[in-house]
């Protein structure tokens, strides 16, 4: 069995073969870890493309960097904290093992992103463009409902991979636990390096900036509470 | 009596022999054979593709699918007539192709996360074989379709005619690929059939997005930016006719001007 990830494994890893993926896991190696990160930027660096395209090209280009950006920074970010979370919670695996495991779920879904994206820009090429009136409702909601289509799905598929892999290292109960408490600080760090770095499909009214100058006011739970209380004062 | 009815002596043994056993299929050695392996032995796409290299079968599939689709959008185009005749081929193919391109890494992707071991060029050959056998029986149906596009004026009617028999052609695909992709040990199908509502929401949604393909206009591709429902809907309402065709330069689909 070949202890490093390489290109060729990619059914493998898609398909979520526990045993190949918990032999990777325990084995971490300097090429499982930079196919995994090539996989990551490729694949949600194609699906960032496909989410800015509709605004415009500079657009894509910018989502197509920031989108793999927030994968691999929220690995990065939350390292220590997703490694010492395994051992407490039951699941006997070291740093390197808890990052990769978290790697190798990304990688997963970026790659189903990307797999997503060419159905997506032709998606893009079908709408009105951005600047007409009518874009801002009809266009919107299609693109913006298909690519949550697109991201719930790769989100799901990668995390029952995720679990599958946490549950044969450490048991049903401690891969329920850990997985768990992985999302939970994924969820908080990536939503707001998401927030940081929006827009992502860009508005037409707004010229096209990597970072927005207030991109570090607010946060996205601020922004869900006040968009709660506008709906609920209507 | 009544026990030699309800115990019946045991019959002699058969006197037939036994079927020997089928013999095995011929190699596949030239497209004319991959069109037959197609036709007859569906299921045997994969072995097809291990024994003869996915490039040769993908570049017979290519041959299959550039030729029937070719003829029957000329099929298409003799419609309307005119600039059709060479626009119909070139967008039906094209078309068909493109959707195909674009769909291509779902269906990767999707036969992977459901288990398969295929590669993607293998995957590739798989999908070239859905578009060929989709293609080899669309030509089948050319005479229908000509005979119906010579007799008819409603542009509605051809559209509908068109896309039943392409659904068929479609259909026949479709189990082609599940079940070829079912020999590289796919554990679930849940994906692929996912893959298939996307892919003929593609391949209606190019109808609209490289019309119009049956009637006639001034510009190669449409101006304006469409959903194929909205477009459907208004040409059953009767928004392309004739007369709408000559106000309208550049009107997206317009009726047949036949001579």
């Amino acid at each position: 069995m070949n202890s490093t990830l390489t290109w060729r494994d990619l059914p493998v890893l898609l398909s979520g073969d526990d045993t190949r993926l918990g032999h990777w896991t325990t084995r971490v190696t300097g090429g499982s870890i930079a196919v995994s990160i090539a996989l990551v930027i490729v694949g949600a660096g194609l699906g960032g493309g496909a989410m800015g395209a509709w605004r415009s090209p500079e657009q894509a280009l910018v989502s197509a960097i920031k989108l793999p950006l927030i994968l691999l920074l929220t690995t990065l970010g939350n390292g220590l904290l997703n490694g010492l979370l395994a051992p407490l919670l039951g699941l006997n695996i070291g740093f390197r093992q808890s990052a990769l495991a978290i790697l190798f779920s990304f990688a997963i879904a970026a790659v189903i992103l990307g797999g997503f994206s060419p159905v997506i820009l032709f998606l893009v090429w079908n709408l009105p463009p951005m600047s007409l009136a009518e874009s801002r409702t009809t266009g919107y909601a299609a693109l913006l409902v298909s690519q949550v289509a697109v991201i719930a799905f790769a989100g799901v598929a990668a995390n029952v991979r995720l679990l599958r892999l946490l549950q044969r290292l450490g048991g049903r109960r401690v891969g329920w636990r850990v997985l768990f408490a992985w999302l939970s600080g994924n969820f908080l760090l990536g939503t707001q390096l998401t927030w940081i770095a929006r827009p992502f499909f860009g508005a037409p009214d707004l010229e096209v900036q990597f970072l927005r100058s207030d991109a570090l006011r607010g946060n996205f739970f601020e922004a869900v509470g006040h968009a709660f209380s506008v709906l609920f004062s209507l | 009596m009544n026990d030699y009815i309800l115990n019946p002596p045991p019959l002699p043994p058969s006197e037939t022999p036994d079927p020997s056993p089928a013999p095995p299929p011929p190699p596949v050695r030239s497209i004319f054979g991959a069109i037959e392996a197609l036709v007859r032995r569906p299921d045997s796409m994969p072995q097809v593709l291990s024994e003869v290299g996915v490039g040769r079968v993908l570049g017979w599939m290519l041959t299959v699918i550039l030729g029937c689709g070719l003829i029957y959008g000329f099929i298409i185009g003799t419609f309307s007539g005119h600039e059709q005749l060479w626009r119909a081929p070139i967008k039906f193919t094209g078309g068909l192709l493109f959707a195909g391109a674009i769909c291509l890494p779902s269906l990767y992707v999707l036969s992977c996360l459901g288990g398969s071991r295929a590669s993607l060029a293998e995957v590739s050959g798989m999908l070239g074989g859905m578009l060929a056998l989709m293609t080899l029986l669309l030509l089948s149906f050319a005479p229908v379709a000509w005979v119906f596009s010579q007799s008819t004026e409603s542009l509605t009617a051809m559209g509908f005619l068109h896309l039943v028999l392409g659904s068929v052609g479609l259909l026949f695909g479709l189990r082609l690929l599940v079940r070829g992709l079912q020999r590289f040990r796919a554990r679930s199908q849940a994906g692929l059939a996912a893959w298939m509502g996307i892919f003929v929401l593609v391949v209606l949604q190019m109808t609209t997005a490289l019309r119009p393909l049956i009637g006639r206009a001034d510009t190669f591709l449409p101006t304006e930016k469409r959903f194929f429902l909205q477009h459907w809907g208004d040409c059953i309402r009767g928004k392309y006719s004739k007369q709408a065709a000559t106000l309208e330069p550049g009107a997206s689909a317009a009726a047949p001007s036949r001579q």
